[in-house]
């Protein structure tokens, strides 16, 4: 127990660096999501393709790869990055990946009548995604989106690999010299736990509201 | 091109040692996923609520935890205890405790959508409630999840190059020596991702041959 009082100040330090990471990764795996999606479901054949390769690279390749991936070879280029601003962007990019299946799934599920009901009453196609299909779209989005988020959350705890000190780096370190895994490690999972099953209860909320519609 | 076929030649031997690791563990970690959820999905959808409450518990523990804190968890924490696992064991445990709980909703998903008159027409020609289930139920739902199983699958393959941090010598793992030991980045990096989305895919393309040959045609 004094241990884990003495080792607060550390792993709070750590907790900050997850949770940054967690909130700027998800800021950029949403927005380059959504526009994946969009190529994906609008764009022309030359946009599909490239969607379809980012997509096929990113289920294929395994997220600590990318990491190890940008921190040897983007130097090596001559390109120095920040270890935080790597890791944001990799997981960001990595999960985009991911948001977009979200997206593009829900965008699908709203009926193709809905479209035609809003060409038949005039409006123009902007104006029915805008105000007819997204609205409907997100609510479908709602649980699944959550379930990513909650994956991303998990999966910064692989930067702890390439040097940064998130709360996974800070606890591996504690146990280098302390020796006591059960109590650190305990409390390193906790943190993610309590993010997680907040961000998991949202999810179920959003389900259940979502389920009213239908 | 002389000294790209020595890079090869250095590359190609450390790397299929990584690779046959890499395959070892990926089809221990995902069959002894797919058992080990079977006691779990049991206790979940069992009517005594202690047990189901405690099944919840556990999937709601690990789900909501990373694997790579897991992995720590039990790998320094059974050195502490004094049966040290080797860090292949211990991502093993984990990639197991982790991915069953998964699988475990999955196949909750899947049998809660076999018909309930599939079970009524079991014990209508006599079966047991238990031989419904095993006989009628559980085959089906299996068939039905056969594409969610699959994308489990290739996620625990990708979650394979975590055991890299327990110093285990798979794919992952090899290919950071060797970008240390050959300064060759661009070649390595690349050869380590084409492999993992090589193995990725022929797993999703026979998952898909599964799901082709035990698809139930309504």
């Amino acid at each position: 127990m004094d241990l884990l009082i003495a080792s607060l100040p550390l792993l709070g330090g750590g907790v900050w660096i997850t949770l940054q990471l967690a909130v700027l990764a998800a800021m950029v795996a949403t927005v380059l999501g959504l526009a994946i999606a969009f190529a994906q479901l609008f764009g022309g054949l030359v946009l599909r393709i490239v969607a379809e390769a980012y997509l096929y690279i990113a289920r294929g390749v395994p997220l600590l790869v990318l990491l190890f991936a940008m921190y040897y070879a983007l130097p090596y280029a001559g390109i120095m990055v920040e270890p935080m601003s790597g890791g944001v962007l990799v997981i960001g990019l990595y999960f985009a990946a991911f948001m977009a299946d979200v997206f593009r799934g829900a965008m699908l599920a709203v009926a193709q009548g809905q479209w035609e009901a809003g060409r038949a009453i005039g409006l123009r196609t902007p104006t029915i995604l805008v105000d007819i299909v997204l609205p409907q779209a997100l609510r479908v989005a709602g649980p699944p989106y959550v379930n990513t988020l909650i994956m991303l959350v998990k999966g910064t705890s692989l930067v702890s690999v390439i040097g940064l000190s998130d709360v996974t780096f800070v606890g591996r370190q504690i146990i280098e010299r302390t020796l006591a895994p059960f109590e650190i490690f305990g409390a390193v999972a906790a943190v993610y736990f309590v993010i997680c099953f907040a961000l998991s209860r949202c999810g179920a909320y959003l389900e259940r509201r979502a389920s009213f519609v239908h | 091109m002389s000294s790209e076929i020595t890079l090869i030649g250095r590359i190609a031997p450390v790397l299929a040692e990584g690779l046959y690791m890499t395959l070892e563990l990926s089809v221990l970690a995902i069959v002894l996923s797919a058992l080990w959820a079977i006691p779990v999905v049991l206790t979940l959808i069992s009517p005594r609520r202690p047990l189901a409450l405690v099944a919840r518990a556990y999937i709601e523990v690990v789900r909501n935890t990373p694997v790579l804190v897991q992995m720590y968890f039990i790998f320094f924490g059974s050195s502490i205890l004094g049966y040290r696992l080797t860090g292949f064991v211990a991502g093993l445990i984990a990639l197991t405790l982790q991915n069953g709980a998964y699988i475990a909703e999955i196949y909750r998903a899947g049998i809660q959508s076999v018909s309930q008159r599939q079970t009524e027409s079991g014990l209508a020609i006599g079966l047991t409630p238990r031989e419904a289930f095993w006989v009628i139920v559980f085959p089906q739902a299996l068939r039905k999840v056969v594409p969610s199983l699959a994308n489990q699958g290739v996620v625990i393959i990708k979650d394979t190059s975590l055991v890299a941090t327990l110093s285990v010598a798979e794919l992952t793992f090899e290919a950071r020596l060797l970008v240390d030991r050959t300064a060759a980045v661009y070649e390595i990096f690349l050869t380590l991702a084409l492999l993992y989305m090589v193995i990725t895919g022929v797993f999703s393309g026979l998952m898909r041959l599964v799901e082709r040959r035990l698809r139930i045609v309504q």
